[in-house]
C-alpha cells in the first residue's frame, strides 16, 4: 500500500478514536443506563422533598382538631387547602389562620355557574351580610348542627300540663305580658329543646327553672306538641321598640337560620315572625351579655348596638307569624 | 524519495511527535474515563444486591401511574393550582402554570361556549393578585344554558411528541409511566413547548428550561399523592396504579366511560375524563 494511503487511514484512525473517546468522556455517566437520558435524573427529581404534608401530619400534634375536622362535613378538605403548606412547620413558625373568610370560603361556596349542584353555594353577599362565616359555622365543621329531632308527643296531656303556664303565656299561647313569649305556633322541636335546656340547667331563668325541673321528657314532648298547634295569630303588640324598616337591613345577618321575615328553614331554631318585640330585646341583649348561652347567637349579637336589637326586634314583631 | 530532504525529514518528525503525543493523551483521557465510569458503575449498580431504582424504597419497574379527572365534580376553586406552584416551585405570574383549569360556559342563543381559565385578566383581577387563583363570577346575571369546568394537565402520553423532539435527551418517560424533564440536560430550546399538543408545558423563564408536570414524581416514589390530588376539595382527581386492581385509578377508568383528549394525535394520553363535553379538546 503506497505509504501516504496509510497515513492517511491511520489519521482517520486516530480521529475516530479520539472522538469515540471525547464521547466517553464527555456523555454523563449515567446516559444510555435506561434510554436515551441521563438515569441519574430520575433519583434527582424523586428525592426532592413534598411540600404539602396530609392531614396525618397535622394530626400528630393538632389531635383534636384532626378528629373534630374529620368527623364533620369539611372532612374532604384537608388541613393545609385554607392553612397553606406544611413543609417547614412547626420548625421555622405557624401556619396562617385565614382573616377574611368571606373571601376564602366564597372560593368554593359562591354561587357560581359551572359548579355542581351538590357543591352547598350560597350568593355570599346576601347570605352572610358581610360578617365573617366563622360567625356562625366552625371551619372544621361548618354544618350547623341544629338537629331536627322528631318531637312525639300528645298535645290533649300537653293541654292539662300547660294550664301551670297559663298565667304568663296566655291561654292559647299568646302572651298577655310583652315581658314573655308567645308560644302558640312555635316549633315544636326549638321548644322541647329550650325546655330540656331549662330542666338540664344548661339554660336558666328566675322563673322557668323551677317550673321546668319537674318536668318529665315526656311531658316535655307534650308541652311542644301542644303549643306548636296552637294558631299564632295575636292582636299587634302595643309597644313601640324601634324601627322596623331599619331592622329589616340588620335581620340580613339572620336569614340563613330565621328566614328572611322571620321563620326559618329548620325548625330547631325559633320562629321570630309577630313574636313579642320587647321579649325580643330582652332575649338579645341576654345572648349578648353572654346570659343566655348558644355560640352561634353569642357571635351573631357580639357587634349589635342597643339600637340594632331595638330595630330587630321591631322588625320581627311586625312580621306576620304565617308563612 | 530521498532522506536528504531537510523539510520533508522534518515533517515527518514533527508528524511522527504528534502522533506519538495523541496516542498518549488518549490513553490518559482513556483511563480517566473508564475508571469514572467504573465509579458510576459502582455507584448506580446496587441492583446486584437487589436494591431498586430510582430511590431504595421505590421500584419503577412495578408501577404504571394513571390519572383520573372527574369533571362533573370540580367546583372550580383553583386549590389545585396553587397548590401545584407551591409544590413545584412554579414561577409566581399569572401565566406559567403545570395545571390548570378550564371554564366552560354556554350562554342562551350561543352556539360556541365562552373559555376562561385562571390567568384570564378579569379572573386575575378578582383575585386580586397573580399568585393566587379566582374564578370572576362574571355570569353570575347572564343567562346560562350549561357550564362546567375542566382541570387539564400533562397527560404522560405514551407516545410522547415532547419526547421525540428533544435534541439532548433532556426530557424522557420513566419506567413508570411519568414523562420528566431533566433540567440540568435541557438547554431551553422549547420545542418540546411545541410539540405537545396540549398545551401541557411551559418556558421557565427564571431557570430558561421547560417545565411541565411531573405527577409530582418526587411525592408518588414516596407513597404520596401528586400535591392537586391531595389538595382537591371534592375529589375530582384521582391518581393511582394502574398495575394494582383495587387502586384509585383502576377503579375509576373500569367504573366510567372514560375518555381522552385529541385521540387522535396518537400520543395516548394517560390521563382519563369522565364528564367533557363536545366542545372540549
Amino acid at each position: 500500500m503506497p505509504k501516504h494511503i496509510v497515513r492517511l487511514i491511520t489519521l482517520i484512525v486516530v480521529f475516530a478514536a479520539l472522538a469515540a473517546v471525547a464521547k466517553w468522556y464527555f456523555t454523563a455517566d449515567t446516559f444510555y443506563e435506561f434510554g436515551h437520558y441521563r438515569g441519574a435524573s430520575v433519583p434527582e427529581i424523586a428525592g426532592l422533598a413534598p411540600v404539602f404534608q396530609t392531614p396525618q401530619y397535622c394530626q400528630a400534634c393538632h389531635t383534636e382538631r384532626h378528629a373534630q375536622w374529620s368527623a364533620g362535613s369539611h372532612k374532604s378538605v384537608i388541613c393545609e387547602v385554607c392553612h397553606g403548606a406544611a413543609q417547614g412547620h412547626p420548625q421555622n413558625g405557624k401556619l396562617p389562620i385565614p382573616k377574611d373568610t368571606p373571601k376564602l370560603c366564597s372560593l368554593c361556596h359562591e354561587a357560581m355557574p359551572g359548579r355542581p349542584r351538590t357543591q352547598p353555594q350560597v350568593a355570599v353577599a346576601q347570605h352572610s351580610g358581610g360578617q365573617q362565616c366563622i360567625v356562625c359555622h366552625n371551619p372544621h365543621s361548618p354544618k350547623i348542627a341544629a338537629t331536627a329531632t322528631k318531637v312525639a308527643g300528645d298535645a290533649k296531656a300537653g293541654q292539662q300540663r300547660a294550664a301551670a303556664c297559663a298565667s304568663c303565656h296566655g291561654e292559647r299561647g299568646i302572651s298577655p305580658n310583652d315581658s314573655w313569649p308567645n308560644l302558640a305556633g312555635q316549633n315544636a322541636t326549638y321548644l322541647a329543646r329550650i325546655l330540656a335546656a331549662y330542666k338540664s340547667g344548661d339554660q336558666k331563668d328566675v322563673v322557668m327553672t323551677p317550673i321546668a325541673q319537674p318536668l318529665s321528657a315526656e311531658d316535655i314532648q307534650n308541652l311542644a306538641v301542644y303549643y306548636a298547634t296552637l294558631s299564632c295569630v295575636a292582636p299587634p303588640s302595643q309597644s313601640r321598640v324601634g324601627d322596623p324598616v331599619a331592622g329589616k337591613a340588620v335581620a340580613a345577618n339572620c336569614t340563613a337560620c330565621h328566614g328572611e321575615a322571620g321563620i326559618g328553614p329548620n325548625p330547631a331554631w325559633p320562629k321570630l315572625a309577630g313574636q313579642k318585640p320587647a321579649y325580643l330585646v330582652n332575649v338579645l341583649k341576654a345572648f349578648r351579655a353572654g346570659l343566655r348561652k348558644d355560640p352561634m347567637m353569642a357571635g351573631v349579637t357580639r357587634g349589635l348596638s342597643d339600637t340594632d336589637i331595638a330595630n330587630l326586634a321591631a322588625y320581627y314583631a311586625s312580621q306576620s307569624c304565617r308563612p | 524519495m530521498k532522506e536528504t530532504n531537510p523539510a520533508l525529514a522534518a515533517r515527518r518528525k514533527f508528524l511522527s511527535k504528534l502522533g506519538r503525543a495523541v496516542t498518549y493523551a488518549g490513553a490518559v483521557v482513556g483511563a480517566g474515563a473508564l475508571s469514572t465510569a467504573q465509579n458510576t458503575a459502582a455507584k448506580s449498580e446496587p441492583s446486584a444486591g437487589g436494591a431498586s431504582f430510582p430511590t431504595k424504597d421505590y421500584d419503577w419497574t412495578k408501577h404504571r401511574w394513571g390519572y383520573g379527572v372527574d369533571a362533573t365534580k370540580c367546583i372550580g376553586c383553583l386549590r389545585c393550582v396553587e397548590a401545584c406552584k407551591r409544590e413545584n416551585d412554579v414561577p409566581g405570574t399569572a401565566h406559567h402554570f403545570r395545571t390548570w383549569v378550564e371554564r366552560y360556559v354556554y350562554l342562551e342563543g350561543e352556539t360556541k361556549p365562552r373559555i376562561d381559565s385562571q390567568h384570564d385578566p378579569v379572573n386575575i383581577e378578582a383575585s386580586g393578585s397573580e399568585k393566587e387563583y379566582r374564578f370572576a363570577n362574571r355570569y353570575k346575571d347572564a343567562k346560562v344554558d350549561k357550564a362546567f369546568f375542566v382541570p387539564k394537565l400533562c397527560n404522560h402520553c405514551t407516545h410522547p411528541a415532547c419526547v421525540q423532539c428533544c435534541p439532548t435527551g433532556a426530557t424522557y418517560k420513566t419506567k413508570d409511566g411519568v414523562v420528566l424533564i431533566d433540567h440540568k440536560y435541557c438547554i431551553g430550546c422549547a420545542y418540546c413547548v411545541q410539540a405537545c399538543p396540549y398545551g401541557a408545558r411551559y418556558f421557565n423563564h427564571e431557570k430558561q428550561v421547560s417545565d411541565k408536570c411531573t405527577w409530582c414524581y418526587h411525592r408518588i416514589t414516596k407513597g404520596l399523592q401528586p400535591a392537586c390530588v391531595e389538595i382537591c376539595p371534592v375529589g375530582a382527581r384521582i391518581f393511582g396504579d394502574l398495575e394494582d386492581n383495587k387502586s384509585p385509578i383502576s377503579q375509576f377508568v373500569r367504573n366510567n366511560r372514560v375518555r381522552v383528549l385529541k385521540p387522535e394525535s396518537g400520543n395516548a394520553p394517560n390521563v382519563f375524563y369522565v364528564g367533557l363535553d363536545k366542545d372540549v379538546i
